[in-house]
């Protein structure tokens, strides 16, 4: 629908019919009704993803429930089934004792490989003979994987928490060196010409340039090394735990108790969720130059 | 090729620096011989080639050129970002050896750090140079009032438009106090309007602050808006043209500097220096 700012300039009787018929009732009614039609384009494309998310997941409750109520509860629990087990487990405490224990071992490790990674790849982005020196190391720890090293953790540190705890930091150590020193690699020229020239020593430049800058490449690395971690996690308890969700979901499994596994496995599932959208929420509130530069590159000088 | 003699136009906010006493004042920054290659890897580059320039005590200098003539590797080499492979430069008649406190830099890509704020960004000098948050807070905030963005002290600096980030840019080069400021292209990026007002805060800040500034543009009129003196540059290899005097009188407007009879005869000039470059690719 074209405006009529144009007329007063009209070069003939013509031009000013078709103008003049433009502005008619028929045709601004017509604008009028694709606005509001557009309106209600917007509110339903904004209300859909929504809707059509938990319409899915009704369906694969729905089926599940459907074809878990033909089958032998043993093979295949029910939701019904498997929530009622959520519940009983959580009255008696066993969810919450199991999830204390394996957050305990996940924080533990996660945290020191969070620190110490992070330390070691940014030392060795600042220091040239140090990332020359332990490059190949860290190519080769990096690609190991992690599962092959369980065995050596039961044999130096017993089948306990330590074994669990040094497990997951392992995981975590590597990939938070690897991504800290991706991030220091390609910080910006232009930044670390301000740190340069406003006369900042080295070790200012790194707390207050590099590290700064390498912030979207270590949450990058953190979201990845937590997954990894919960599954050390998982696996750690399942070899040799005496407690935590591996050691119910690994106990619920043998003695065939379909209904609590099926809840365990969702306890680490929400676990997991929660844990992920921390992350999340953390990178939103206090890193939320992340977002919004990485939306708009251009903005973000 | 260098002029050493320094203009008198402009020159009479500042005290003791009028005339032909001038002659016999030190230069604040003396240039010699600079030459710097860069090596690629096809071919090598000689991007400057035995420049010599003094800057004098309160002047308003800009380099002209082509892209490519040096201009902007001749600003970083004064301030310490890029070493020359030859050549020496004394500032107050100190040898410099890199990055010197006396001296800040505005950049064409601004470069505000974006997990600061923008007072965070202007204090970002004073905290290398070790002065205490009180001072740096009373110091930031006397800089965003002079560049008019005290009102966007603690918003992220993304949050601003192109010529409120460069103001921010000019506060934290300011901030720091320095006896010389080096502006490489630092209002290329932005609209003519943002420009031109930009130009004139930029001409007011220097007069009233009576510090020298190295100006880096390629735009001609610019240089001649701000300028006491402008320096050509040529490339292939980067080198001083030519330095000519501006002698228009200051305070200059926007509105009437471009029809002086000086400006239309020094515009011509630079240009024909620059178009006569063209063919020597």
């Amino acid at each position: 629908m074209t405006t009529l700012s144009s007329s007063p300039k009209m070069p003939s009787l013509g031009t000013i019919g078709s103008h003049l018929s433009d502005g008619s009732p028929e045709s601004r009614d017509s604008e009028a009704s694709s606005v509001r039609a557009k309106q209600k384009g917007l509110s339903w494309s904004r209300l859909r993803p929504r809707a059509v998310r938990y319409f899915a997941i009704l369906v694969v409750l729905g089926a599940w429930q459907a074809t878990g109520s033909f089958i032998a509860p043993v093979f295949l629990s029910t939701p019904t089934r498997a929530i009622a087990a959520f519940y009983a487990l959580m009255a008696d405490g066993t969810i919450e004792r199991a999830v204390a224990a394996s957050l305990f071992i996940l924080a533990a490790g996660i945290v020191c490989a969070g620190f110490s990674g992070i330390a070691v790849g940014t030392i060795m982005g600042r220091t040239q003979m140090l990332e020359r020196a332990l490059d190949p190391l860290v190519s080769f720890g990096n690609a190991t994987p992690s599962i092959a090293l369980l065995p050596l953790m039961v044999i130096w540190f017993g089948q306990g928490k330590l074994a669990s705890v040094v497990f997951i930091f392992i995981i975590g150590f590597w990939q938070m060196v690897v991504n800290t020193l991706a991030g220091m690699r390609v910080v910006r020229i232009g930044f670390r010409d301000v740190g340069v020239s406003f006369g900042m020593t080295k070790w200012e430049q790194t707390f207050r340039i590099y590290l700064p800058a390498t912030q979207p490449f270590i949450f990058a690395g953190a979201r990845i090394a937590l997954a990894q971690c919960i599954v050390g996690m998982i696996l750690s308890e399942q070899e040799f735990g005496q407690s935590g969700l591996g050691d119910i979901v690994n106990t619920y499994g043998m003695y065939f108790e379909t209904n609590k596994l099926i809840a365990a496995i969702g306890a680490t599932c929400m676990l997991a969720l929660a844990l992920f959208g921390s992350l999340r929420v953390l990178q939103r509130r206090k890193f939320s130059w992340i977002q919004a530069t990485s939306a708009n590159r251009r903005g973000a000088r | 090729m260098t002029n050493s003699i320094d203009a008198t136009a402009g020159m009479d906010t500042l005290s003791g620096s009028s005339g032909s006493s001038k002659m016999f004042d030190q230069p604040v920054l003396s240039i010699r011989g600079i030459n710097k290659t860069f090596t690629g890897q096809e071919r090598d580059v000689v991007a400057l080639s035995a420049v010599s320039l003094d800057v004098n005590k309160g002047e308003f200098i800009s380099l002209v050129g082509p892209s490519g003539c040096g201009k902007t590797t001749l600003l970083r080499i004064i301030d310490g970002l890029d070493l020359a492979d030859s050549g020496t430069i004394d500032l107050e008649g100190k040898r410099l050896s890199g990055i010197s406190q006396d001296m800040a830099y505005v950049f064409q890509d601004i470069n505000l750090l974006p997990w600061r704020s923008v007072r965070g960004n202007v204090e970002i000098g004073l905290e290398a140079r070790g002065v205490e948050k009180s001072e740096r807070q009373r110091i930031s905030r006397e800089f965003l009032e002079m560049v008019g963005l005290k009102d966007v002290m603690e918003v992220p600096p993304y949050t601003l438009s192109g010529g409120m980030q460069q103001r921010v840019g000019v506060a934290r080069a300011l901030a720091v106090k320095p006896k010389v400021l080096l502006m490489d292209e630092p209002f290329g990026q932005l609209d003519n309007f943002t420009r031109e007002a930009l130009q004139a805060e930029v001409a007011t800040l220097w007069s009233q602050l009576g510090i020298t500034i190295v100006f880096v543009t390629h735009d001609v009129d610019e240089a001649i808006f701000l300028s006491d003196r402008i320096v050509v540059m040529h490339r292939n290899p980067g080198q001083i043209v030519e330095t000519l005097e501006v002698h228009l009188s200051r305070p200059r407007t926007q509105a009437d500097f471009r029809a002086e009879p000086e400006t239309i005869e020094l515009r011509s000039k630079i240009t024909e220096m620059l178009r006569s470059q063209e063919g020597g690719l």
